[in-house]
C-alpha cells in the first residue's frame, strides 16, 4: 500500500537524521536512542497493523487504530498542558522583569531607614 | 508606625485622583502601581504626591500589588495596606483594619463584606459567584471555611507579614493564593467587617462571573510553577 511506503520512508528518514544529528552532537546519545525507538515503534505500527491491535487489546481497547488515536489525544494534551506551564513561568519571569524595571528607582530595602 | 497603602490602578484616571486624596488623610504615604494603563493614570496619580510606579505593561492586580508592597516595605513601610483603585472600599475602615496590627494583636487583618454590614448593590449572580469560590476555596485550596470573604482586596499587614507572604498569582487568583498562604502560615489573623460599594462603574470592570473558572484554572497552573 502506497501509504505504508510513503510513510515508512519518511520514518527511515527521521531515522537517519536523528543519527546524524547524534553523531554532531546536537543532540544526546540517550535522546536519539528515545527517538529511535518511537520511530522504529510507529514504522511496526505502519508495516504490521496488528500489532497497534494486539498492544490496543492489552490495554482493553477493541482496534489498534482506535488505540493509536486515544493515544495521541493523551499526549497531545499532555504536550499542550506542558507548554500552557511553560508560558506561566515565562509571564512569571516577564512580571519579575517589569516589577524590577518599577522598582529601579526606590531605594534597596537595606538602604532605607 | 508608618502606614503605608498601596493601590494598583489600571486605567482609573477617573476615580484614581479622588481614591488617593480620601485616603491620604489616614496613612504615612502612598503607592500607587499604574499596572500599564493606556489612560492618563500615571499623572492622575502624580497630581496628589503619592509615590507612584510604572508597570511597563499590563501584568494583572496581583503583579501589581505585590509590585507595591515591595515598593512599601522599601520606604520603610511598618504596615501595608491594600486597597482598590475604583473607589469600591471606603477608605474609613482603613483605621479599623489597622488596628488590631498596631495593638500587636494580628499580623494580617483581612477586610470581610460579610460579617454583618450589608454590601451596597451586590447582585444576585455575583453571591453565588463568591459561594462558588468560598466552595472552591476550602475543599481544593484548603483555605478555612470559617473564613467569611473569599475574595476581599481590602487587607492590612505588618511589614514582617508583608515580606513572607510571596504570592505569585499575577492576575486575579492573588486573592485565593494569598489566604491561602496566610492561614497556612504561624501568622496571626483576624477577619473585620467593611462595607463595599458596588456601582456600575465598578461592576463593569470587576470579576465576571466566568472568572470563577480562569481563577481556579490559574491556581491549578500555578501548582506546576515555580
Amino acid at each position: 500500500m502506497l501509504i505504508q511506503i510513503v510513510l515508512i520512508a519518511v520514518l527511515l528518514g527521521a531515522l537517519y537524521v536523528t543519527w546524524r544529528r547524534a553523531r554532531q552532537n546536537v543532540i544526546t546519545l540517550s535522546e536519539a536512542l528515545l527517538w529511535s525507538v518511537l520511530w522504529i515503534a510507529a514504522g511496526v505500527v505502519i508495516a504490521l497493523p496488528q500489532t497497534a491491535t494486539l498492544v490496543a487489546n492489552f490495554f482493553g481497547v477493541g482496534r489498534g487504530s482506535d488505540f493509536v488515536i486515544y493515544a495521541s489525544v493523551v499526549t497531545l494534551f499532555v504536550l499542550v498542558f506542558k507548554i500552557f506551564v511553560a508560558m506561566e513561568g515565562l509571564e512569571r519571569k516577564l512580571t519579575e522583569m517589569v516589577r524590577r524595571d518599577a522598582l529601579r528607582d526606590l531605594p534597596k530595602k537595606e538602604d532605607a531607614g | 508606625m508608618r502606614i503605608i497603602a498601596v493601590i494598583p490602578a489600571y486605567n482609573e484616571e477617573k476615580r484614581i485622583g479622588e481614591t488617593i486624596t480620601k485616603i491620604q488623610p489616614l496613612v504615612d504615604g502612598i503607592v500607587v502601581v499604574d499596572d500599564g494603563s493606556t489612560d492618563a493614570t500615571f499623572d492622575a496619580a502624580k497630581r496628589t504626591g503619592a509615590t507612584v510606579l510604572r508597570h511597563a505593561m499590563n501584568r494583572g492586580q496581583g503583579a501589581g500589588l505585590k509590585t507595591g508592597t515591595e515598593a512599601a516595605l522599601r520606604l520603610g513601610a511598618d504596615v501595608v495596606v491594600h486597597i482598590d483603585a475604583d473607589g469600591q472600599h471606603d477608605p474609613s475602615f482603613i483605621p479599623i483594619l489597622v488596628d488590631p496590627i498596631k495593638k500587636g494583636e494580628a499580623d494580617v487583618v483581612l477586610g470581610s463584606r460579610f460579617m454583618g454590614l450589608q454590601p451596597e448593590g451586590i447582585p444576585f449572580s455575583r453571591r453565588v459567584l463568591h459561594r462558588a469560590i468560598k466552595t472552591f476555596n476550602s475543599l481544593v485550596m484548603g483555605i478555612p471555611r470559617k473564613l467569611t470573604d473569599p475574595q476581599s482586596g481590602l487587607r492590612a499587614m505588618n511589614a514582617n507579614a508583608a515580606q513572607r507572604l510571596d504570592f505569585r498569582q499575577d492576575r486575579m487568583a492573588h486573592c485565593s493564593e494569598l489566604l491561602r498562604l496566610i492561614t497556612r502560615s504561624d501568622l496571626c489573623w483576624v477577619e473585620v467587617p467593611v462595607k463595599v460599594i458596588y456601582s456600575e462603574d465598578t461592576l463593569a470592570k470587576g470579576n465576571k462571573n466566568l472568572d470563577a473558572v480562569k481563577i481556579a484554572w490559574q491556581l491549578f497552573l500555578g501548582m506546576f510553577s515555580k
